[in-house]
């Protein structure tokens, strides 16, 4: 494994942990809100749609990694891939 | 919702992220069913709320595997071209498929997932040292293509992660390390589960009360899970996980011949 490598991997397991620890904790926050005050549906709503950004949001950060790693051939494929969920996301939430 | 149902959701969730992170399953598997059967959630409903599960437990899992280097992205990111396309025209058919064929579907899943793990089982009975990872280059794609298409179409179906079907052949056709393949595999299927959660979540499948409580659990599970994954003989957790997949396999079928999930 390369240095630069050991680096993305870094990057990548940092997005992948702010993602959970934020969704899970607006989730909790909602949760907790919700058997005080019978509200906070929307706070959980929010860790959920959270959630639901962090795949795409770990393809981004990848994908800015083999650029930079000058690594075109999966630079491309990590495109290809943000391709397909980004027409998904399209296809799904938008319609 | 009761703070009753919110508190046994937390423990579902807890349960089927810790077990899914110790034995390297998505946790769906364990989900979909039991909203279905016992909480007589609509099996598309079941599904949406399981696709978050199956996200949540990629997310908390991978940020460690990914850390110890054992995940390969460019091999997962390659794969996902293939389980992106699949999830995504399975979702979007999935929409059109009455509830008793997706139960039909899912029964027969869960009863080859119950004969995997006994296999897994068997073969970990004595269970060797820790290898270092040596080094590999993955082999065969267009069959690791096709498995991550079958995959991909399997989650958007049933709101699974697809592991099952894309570890084996990741080790066995792609001559790829197992610890390898089944980090591989878990950081792929947040990035499936998400595309087909996106059109379960425009379809108003993906309700935010059931699957808030049990995304928290999967989370807390699944971290404490992929934590201790090293120090845990996986022997037992996979026997008492195929008791629990072949009881909601039978639990399932019972409710099909009685006229169910109509």
């Amino acid at each position: 494994m390369s240095q630069q490598d050991a680096a993305a991997d870094r990057l990548l397991s940092l997005t992948l942990k702010a993602g959970a620890y934020i969704a899970f904790g607006l989730i909790a926050a909602g949760l907790l809100l919700q058997t005080i005050t019978n509200r906070g549906a929307k706070l959980a709503a929010a860790g959920l749609l959270v959630l639901l950004a962090t795949p795409m949001l770990r393809i981004i950060v990848a994908c800015i990694q083999f650029f930079r790693e000058r690594d075109l051939k999966y630079a491309m494929v990590s495109l290809g891939v943000l391709g397909i969920v980004v027409l998904a996301y399209v296809l799904g939430i938008q319609t | 919702m009761t703070f009753a149902l919110v508190l046994l959701l937390i423990f579902i969730g807890f349960f089927a992220g810790g077990l899914g992170a110790l034995v390297g399953v998505g946790g769906g598997i364990i989900v979909t069913p039991l909203l279905a059967i016992y909480f007589g959630l609509p099996m598309h409903q079941a599904i949406g709320v399981s696709l978050m599960c199956v996200i949540a437990t990629s997310t908390a899992t991978s940020s460690l595997y990914v850390e110890k280097h054992i995940t390969d992205i460019r091999l997962g990111m390659t794969l996902e071209l293939a389980t992106t396309v699949g999830a995504l025209i399975a979702a979007l058919i999935a929409h059109h498929i009455n509830r008793k064929t997706l139960a039909i579907l899912f029964a027969c899943f869960l009863l080859y997932s119950a004969g995997s793990m006994v296999k897994k089982a068997w073969e970990s009975r004595k269970e060797k040292k820790e290898e270092a990872i040596s080094d590999y280059a993955p082999q065969n794609y267009p069959i690791g293509f096709a498995a991550s298409l079958v995959a991909g179409g399997f989650s958007g179906l049933l709101g699974i992660g697809g592991g099952p079907i894309k570890v084996p052949v990741m080790f066995l056709f792609m001559k790829v390390p197992l610890r390898v393949a089944a980090a591989t595999s878990n950081f792929m299927i947040g990035v499936t589960a998400a595309t087909s959660a996106y059109v379960y979540w425009g379809h108003g499948d993906v309700r935010v009360d059931v699957a808030a409580p049990l995304v928290a659990g999967v989370f807390a599970g699944s971290l404490l899970g992929a934590r201790v994954s090293r120090k845990v003989r996986p022997f037992y957790i996979l026997v008492l996980l195929v008791g629990v997949t072949g009881w909601l396999a039978v639990q399932m079928i019972y409710k099909l011949l009685t006229g169910g999930f109509q």
